[in-house]
């Protein structure tokens, strides 16, 4: 027992290189967006960044070292919590930037939609672990769909799509490590799938039902699902086309430019195309720390939350770009491999969840920089200034910590 | 490596699989993100590059100075004063509360009297404009005076986003004196902007409309220069870009013109207010044109004031439209040239020997019987029997009746063009007419009867003849210079800013003009005696201590009941230095109304000489 709790406390010193190397290049990433001769050292945001990752590193400690079972145990009261706190905010919430997000606590701006992700998290993993789900029994989705739902909707109402988009990425990953297969994955997508294709593009849409009809026949779901998929995806299809054509204009116009800036470039497209502009001068080897006419002159918006990842283009060009890259690669992949080690369901799902958050923010964020995908002002972990988002990163790389310490002993 | 607890192998097995599915997502993902990267960073990167320059780096126009314009001795007559410009610069205000304060605070600005400066409607347009034109700065109030801008500097504190600019404009220090010469600039139009030739112009830039404003644009344009600043994405200059060029902006070139200053001021205070017409003085041995008066007058400064003010302006000089004070007279205006005319008559009977100094006709009783037409005389007591030197004294219309029906036609017109008339002279500002000579050929090309009556008009410069007073004057000049026609010109020198001579006008014979010298003393003789003998009708002309010739004349015409007064002359009659022209619409007789004012043209450009003599 003794021997197996110092092996236990071995901690992954690569996941803990690979972290501080992050942390330490978003430092000097705000820094550099943010340099202001004129502004005293402790009110820049670089120092700022400094204190959210201390106060951050802090609490992922506590958090790693707390017990075996006491995530599992808190997760209730943690989801009851988050969900009193979003339904706080949707009533009073502190309006910033036209969206109420923020709560105040004692001076702290807080940001429930946060720490909703952490509980929605701890929760679904504990249902998830002590039930199976399947797509071809129904049943089984009604507890975990209502768990998604809640928050997902306050969140979605705020409006806050970004973080609502998180959601689903989570709960999409969890579902599959819980039982479901990728085609059951796809099937569940399906129907949201169609809605999109048939306002766009009726090729598509024809292609996607074929391929629901097939793929559900091939992998033999019963009679009533394959009924009430291609029911809802052509009935979806066709209420959404019929909703797009009878939209006024500039609704139509709001959505074109939500998937496609470059349609607007003076308004929407106006970031996107000066954050490629940033990162495509930067070139190879970039134009060196601190220098880069696009951030310095301030041509670049929001250059040390959202678009952090184009500074670190233009400064650093692909060769900083390819790095950074490969040390999330390699944070997620220290991360996932928790569950190569600890079979325990909760501490998988757990593990799971909170990858797939890291990975979804990382993965929209740098796609929105280079102009891949739309712009929905998700932050980029680790780099992107921000004291709610940090915390949460700190948080999750808590959990991650602690299902790796702890996760044996469950 | 610690050692999992396995509960079943086939779950570990599970569990490695969706592992390396979740893991081979990230990769793919990644991969797509970097090749993205390598799209940017590497396919595109010049591009790229170039179009971060281009946001960072701004090209600014320096405006050269525009030329100055001199008279002969030096005065300047036209230069450039600074104008002042109170601007709104929407980058500077922050949010739309700030946008709408300002704004009321600038509506709340009043005047001495009491009256808003702004004009609510414009002001709330310019506002909502600097939303989307936040770096380009909105005019708000166009050349401001010295009391406005005071007002607004008062008030600089809580007007954030309020600017005062400082433009040059022209200025015509003399006011309405010469504007037809100067002419005017006003902002070049979108149609002439896309002429390829006018492609160092850009939008708001000046350009000059008529006179020598327009003929010497090129001139005055000078070079503007232009350096390059860094900016910020709020278009603040944040400083030169070291590695770019700043060039300076070239003055423009200076016009010294052949205007003598001192004679276009006594014309244009001796021609009355209230009457329309013209003056020309001119060198008949070089063309140099001494002074030019056109009138109604027209203030060339009126187009480089504020909008509201020259609009104001504007609608009185277009609405003239029997004035027209626009044109300028002494070049578009065009007369029949009356009496003057029968010097032309004489130089054509004399050179072709139909006439000689002794011929007589019958005499003048006040009129003469053509067929069934009786042509009258202007004295209608008659002037008796006069050879050719006494009928151009007292202007004879009978003798010249007599002695047109006697020359023809084609005799006439031929030397009234060798003398200039007809056709453009070439001044060197636009607008010039040809006038019209007219003879039985004219009307037999445009399949029109001739009538040898016709002769009768003809020969007293009546009827349908037209000439433009530049005209008129440069005929007399060249008839008593007898060495030819010199094209008109205002053009002395062009000097570079720092006062080099670039260009020099030379004279241009553009007409012989040559006729023998006994006929040219007849001529001097008829001329000499209109001014200074007793009968003569010019006597108002005369100047002590100079001889002084000229020929008045009275043109009929069909607008009011006074005939047009002409006086045309040219001293001193040996030598000729000095030819002047002067018309009058409706004034009555030349002799009376217009020999007066080419009297004191005349006795001011000696009295000027004999002063530099004496020093």
């Amino acid at each position: 027992m003794k021997k197996k709790f110092v092996d236990n406390l071995r901690l992954d010193w690569l996941f803990i290189s690979v972290l501080f190397a992050l942390i330490v290049i978003g430092i000097t990433l705000v820094y550099s967006a943010t340099n202001n001769p004129a502004i005293d050292w402790y009110k820049t945001y670089w120092f700022k960044q400094i204190v959210h990752f201390a106060i951050g590193l802090v609490i992922a400690i506590l958090i790693a070292l707390m017990p075996a079972n006491f995530w599992k145990n808190a997760a209730i009261p943690l989801y009851i919590l988050a969900v009193g706190a979003l339904i706080l905010v949707a009533d009073s919430g502190h309006i910033s930037k036209g969206a109420g997000r923020w709560i105040d606590i004692a001076g702290f701006r807080f940001q429930p939609s946060e720490f909703s992700k952490i509980a929605y998290l701890l929760a679904s993993s504990l249902w998830l672990s002590k039930h199976s789900i399947s797509l071809e029994k129904p049943q089984t989705l009604i507890f975990p769909f209502l768990l998604f739902i809640v928050p997902f909707a306050l969140v979605l109402k705020q409006p806050n799509l970004s973080t609502a988009l998180v959601f689903i990425a989570m709960t999409l990953a969890q579902f599959y490590w819980a039982g479901f297969r990728l085609v059951d994955l796809f099937l569940l997508c399906s129907p949201f799938m169609s809605v999109i294709f048939s306002a766009t593009s009726e090729l598509y849409w024809r292609l996607l039902i074929i391929c629901v009809f097939f793929l559900s026949i091939k992998f033999k779901c019963p009679i009533w699902l394959i009924s009430i998929l291609l029911v809802v995806n052509i009935g979806g299809g066709y209420a959404s086309s019929a909703a797009w054509y009878n939209m006024e204009d500039h609704q139509r116009s709001r959505i074109l430019t939500f998937i496609d800036p470059m349609r607007d470039p003076k308004g929407e497209g106006y970031q996107v195309i000066q954050s490629q502009v940033a990162v495509g001068s930067g070139g190879i080897f970039g134009k060196g720390f601190g220098e880069g006419s696009q951030t310095n002159l301030s041509f670049l918006p929001e250059e040390h939350t959202d678009f952090i990842f184009s500074v670190l283009g233009e400064q650093f060009g692909f060769v900083g770009a390819f790095v950074v890259i490969t040390l999330f690669f390699v944070l997620l992949l220290r991360s996932i491999m928790i569950c190569r080690l600890h079979p325990d369901k909760f501490v998988n799902l757990v593990v799971v969840g909170a990858c797939s958050i890291l990975f979804f923010h990382t993965l929209v964020n740098i796609a929105m920089t280079v102009g891949l995908m739309p712009v929905t002002g998700l932050p980029l972990p680790f780099l992107s200034y921000g004291g709610s988002f940090v915390l949460t990163c700190m948080i999750l790389v808590g959990l991650l910590m602690n299902m790796r310490l702890k996760g044996g002993e469950v | 490596m610690i050692q999992p607890q396995f509960s079943k192998p086939e779950d570990q097995q599970e569990r490695n699989f969706k592992t390396l599915v979740f893991m081979c997502a990230v990769a793919l993902s990644f991969t797509v993100l970097l090749l993205r990267f390598l799209q940017l960073q590497y396919t595109d990167y010049e591009n790229n590059l170039k179009r971060a320059e281009e946001n960072r780096i701004r090209k600014v126009n320096i405006k050269a100075s525009r030329g100055y314009i001199l008279d002969r001795n030096g005065i300047v007559l036209v230069r450039n004063r600074p104008s002042y410009q109170i601007s709104l610069l929407g980058h500077r205000l922050k949010s739309n509360e700030e946008r709408d304060s300002v704004f009321r605070r600038v509506m709340r600005i009043t005047d001495s009297t009491g009256n808003r400066l702004l004009d609510s409607v414009a002001t709330k347009y310019f506002f909502e404009r600097s939303k989307w034109q936040k770096f380009k700065p909105q005019r708000l109030l166009e050349d401001a005076s010295d009391a406005v801008i005071a007002l607004f500097e008062e008030r600089a504190e809580e007007l954030p986003g309020i600017e005062i600019l400082v433009e040059s404009r022209r200025d015509y220090p003399f006011g309405s004196q010469g504007g037809h010469i100067f002419g005017y600039t006003s902002e070049i139009s979108d149609k002439e902007l896309e002429k390829p030739e006018n492609s160092h112009y850009v939008m708001g830039d000046r350009i000059g409309k008529s006179g020598l404003e327009q003929s010497y644009e090129a001139e005055f344009r000078g070079e503007n220069g232009f350096r390059f600043v860094e900016v910020n994405a709020y278009g603040r200059e944040m400083g030169p870009v070291e590695s770019m060029p700043f060039i300076k902006p070239v003055s423009g070139n200076a016009l010294v013109t052949t205007i003598d200053w001192r004679l276009q001021q006594i014309a244009e205070e001796s021609f009355p207010d209230s009457i329309r017409g013209a003056v020309v003085a001119l060198n008949p041995q070089n063309g140099e044109i001494y002074a030019m008066v056109s009138r109604p007058q027209l203030d060339p400064n009126i187009f480089s004031m504020e909008k509201k003010e020259f609009h104001k302006q504007w609608a009185r000089v277009a609405l003239d439209s029997a004035g027209k004070p626009l044109n300028n007279r002494a070049i578009t205006g065009t007369y029949p040239p009356a009496s003057v005319f029968k010097l032309i008559t004489s130089v054509a009977g004399l050179e072709s020997n139909v006439i000689t100094e002794h011929t007589k006709y019958k005499p003048c009783f006040g009129g003469y019987h053509f067929g069934n037409r009786y042509a009258r005389c202007w004295r209608p007591a008659g002037h008796g029997v006069l050879n050719v030197v006494g009928a151009l004294r007292e202007s004879c219309d009978v003798f010249f009746y007599q002695a047109g029906l006697d020359i023809g036609s084609r005799r006439i017109s031929a030397v009234a063009r060798r003398f200039g008339l007809g056709t453009r002279l070439g001044l060197d500002i636009s607008g010039e007419k040809n006038g019209l000579i007219i003879d039985e050929d004219w009307y037999r090309s445009r399949n029109r009867a001739w009538n040898q009556g016709e002769i009768l008009n003809i020969s007293i410069g009546q009827g349908a003849l037209l000439v433009t007073p530049l005209q008129q004057t440069a005929m007399i000049g060249a008839l008593a210079y007898g060495n030819g026609l010199y094209r008109p010109h205002l053009m002395k020198e062009i000097q570079s800013p720092n006062g080099t001579v670039l260009k020099k006008f030379e004279p241009e014979k553009i007409g012989d003009g040559i006729i023998s010298e006994s006929t040219r003393q007849i001529i001097l003789k008829g001329l000499d005696e209109v001014v200074n003998a007793p009968h003569g009708t010019g006597r108002r002309a005369a100047v002590p201590g100079v001889r002084v010739g000229g020929k008045s004349g009275s043109a009929e015409n069909p607008h009011g009941d006074k005939t047009h007064a002409w006086f045309a002359a040219v001293a001193p009659l040996d030598e000729p230095q000095i030819a002047v022209g002067v018309v009058m619409e409706n004034a009555g007789g030349g002799g009376a109304n217009a020999a007066p004012i080419v009297q004191k043209i005349i006795k001011g450009y000696f009295d000027a000489k004999n002063e530099t003599l004496k020093n």
